[in-house]
């Protein structure tokens, strides 16, 4: 155990650069190419093809994957300060769009605003036990005072799990992402934190993309029709399947071995899938397509980041206990 | 060095605070580039409002744009009325017209003088800043400026969600995701006051549907 705990605090000198994590930021962009190129041609050969949305897409994620990639590959610190800011753009996002919590609250709201810089400082020291308990202790304690300190109590059952629950979401979550960077490598595993996090990011947004492909090209049998009509069972299984495929070849990148990294991947998707529908079904409460504008032809920061919320506690949370916490 | 100062401030370090903490998105912001003179006329929520629209303004322009602000509440003090002036780029004006017979300055004269200079405005036509998401009786000032510059464009502007992030009597900001929508410059087509301040709030509301 203690060995575990030491590793975190200095491992944070060791990052390198090493050729696995290299190999997939190159497969990154090579499929970003691959994309642009496809349609690029697809418009020429077929000029009535409606492929405005698809090139919009494409666009929108060489964004995502350049400053995803900057973010992580160069300095610790800047991921940290890099996976807060996307936390607190989340968070803002959701907080914006709730119409579930009372004016009185906007008060309450910026210690959830505050619990991001102490929660993303936590991760970069590799305080684990303090890291993983911070939201769901302290500040399920600390977020229901506050709201009984504003003086009505009309409503604030609902605030009460509301306020929590998003914070849950948007900062608990995310930030293992960046926890993950502060996993050491292990014998016979180089890649290290940062092998981890392109894991499963990589395979996280294959499978959103997989499932929407297979979805759009085989799609028959609603799954969730009430929630998300253009979710099928045939892109569902796809996605999973497909995933699986891309976990066991890039199982390199974590200490698990390739038929372990394919049953992970196949339930990364299942989770993603899971992250997705409940964003949808909030959104679907709301009466709002999109949780923002801010990314062109995704929507907000949320409608991308949905999945990842629940894929990286879920993949963090076996890998550690599986390679990490007993070794 | 006013110019240099007013658009660090505003250009970079506002617009990138608003943009990056307070969750400011501007739609059609280069529509403000387009006239080289302008009256712009939003809807009035929080004292953000201000900020994000000399924020939207080009770095060119800003230290001609000028936001009008009531004399009563900005002047309130001497270092208040300095920073007003200094640091907003403000015209304190008193918030009604001296009645016949009563001295003191004339509030359209004063934005009337800055026009002429070929300067611009930022004009709140509510007056004060009312509750989020709704709109007050707009002021006849606007109607009686416009009908004396009839050369002038103005811009209209609907702002959404800065109210909730820094609404009136609260000093705490909370960071809210808003959005800034700038529709076209224009002319005013009526002729009459009372058409001016009309067709000037139906321009904002046609731009408020757009958010919807």
């Amino acid at each position: 155990m203690n060995n575990v705990f030491s590793f975190f605090s200095d491992n944070i000198e060791k990052f390198s650069s090493n050729p696995e994590v290299m190999i997939v930021v190159g497969l990154i962009f090579g499929i970003l190419i691959f994309a642009t190129l496809l349609f690029f041609i697809w418009g020429k050969i077929n000029p009535q093809a409606n492929l405005a949305e698809l090139k919009q897409r494409t666009r929108s994620w060489w964004m995502m994957a350049t400053i995803f990639v900057a973010a992580t590959v160069f300095n610790p610190i800047i991921s940290f300060v890099a996976f807060g800011l996307l936390s607190f753009m989340a968070l803002r996002e959701l907080a914006s769009i709730s119409k579930n919590v009372r004016d009185e609250d906007r008060r309450v709201l910026i210690w959830c605003y505050l619990a991001i810089p102490v929660q993303y400082f936590l991760a970069y020291k590799g305080w684990h036990n303090l890291f993983l308990t911070f939201i769901p202790v302290f500040m399920f304690i600390w977020i229901p005072f506050m709201l009984i300190l504003q003086g009505t109590t009309e409503g604030i059952s609902r605030s009460m799990s509301v306020l929590p629950t998003q914070l849950m979401f948007t900062v608990f979550g995310i930030s293992h992402l960046a926890f993950m960077l502060t996993l050491p490598p292990l014998e016979g595993f180089n890649a290290g934190g940062r092998g981890l996090l392109l894991f499963i990011v990589f395979i996280t947004e294959m499978n959103d993309v997989f499932q929407f492909t297979w979805g759009k090209l085989l799609g028959h049998i609603k799954i969730l029709p009430k929630i998300s009509p253009n979710k099928t069972w045939e892109g569902f299984v796809g996605g999973v399947v497909t995933s699986a495929i891309v976990g066991y070849l890039l199982h390199f990148l974590t200490p698990l071995t390739a038929i372990e990294a394919m049953v992970v991947s196949g339930l990364i998707a299942c989770s993603g899938f899971i992250g997705d529908v409940v964003v949808s079904a909030i959104k679907r409460d709301i009466g709002k397509k999109d949780t923002g504008d801010i990314i062109p032809g995704h929507g907000g920061i949320l409608d991308r980041i949905d999945s990842l919320a629940i894929t990286a506690p879920v993949f963090f949370h076996i890998v550690f206990q599986m390679y990490y916490l007993n070794k | 060095m006013k110019r240099l100062i007013l658009s660090l401030l505003y250009c970079v370090l506002m617009r990138g605070f608003l943009k990056v903490i307070v969750g400011v998105v501007y739609r059609n912001r280069e529509a403000i580039k387009k006239v080289p003179q302008f009256v712009l006329v939003a809807n009035h929520n929080s004292h953000l409002d201000t900020m994000a629209l000399m924020s939207a303004c080009s770095p060119r322009m800003i230290a001609k744009t000028h936001p009008i602000a009531a004399g009563d509440y900005f002047g309130q003090s001497p270092i208040r009325a300095f920073f007003t002036r200094f640091f907003v780029n403000a015209i304190l004006i008193p918030r009604s017209r001296p009645k016949q017979g009563e001295a003191g300055p004339d509030p359209i004269e004063l934005m009337s003088e800055q026009l002429d200079k070929g300067h611009s405005l930022i004009l709140f036509p509510e007056g004060s800043r009312g509750e989020p998401e709704k709109f007050q009786k707009f002021k006849r000032g606007i109607g009686i400026l416009l009908d004396r510059h009839p050369g002038v464009h103005y811009i209209p502007v609907f702002m959404k969600g800065l109210g909730k992030s820094l609404p009136k009597g609260e000093a705490l900001l909370i960071p809210f995701n808003s959005l800034v929508v700038v529709g076209d410059p224009r002319k005013c087509k009526s002729r009459d006051i009372d058409g001016i301040v009309q067709e000037v709030e139906a321009a904002i509301r046609a731009l408020s549907v757009e958010t919807h």
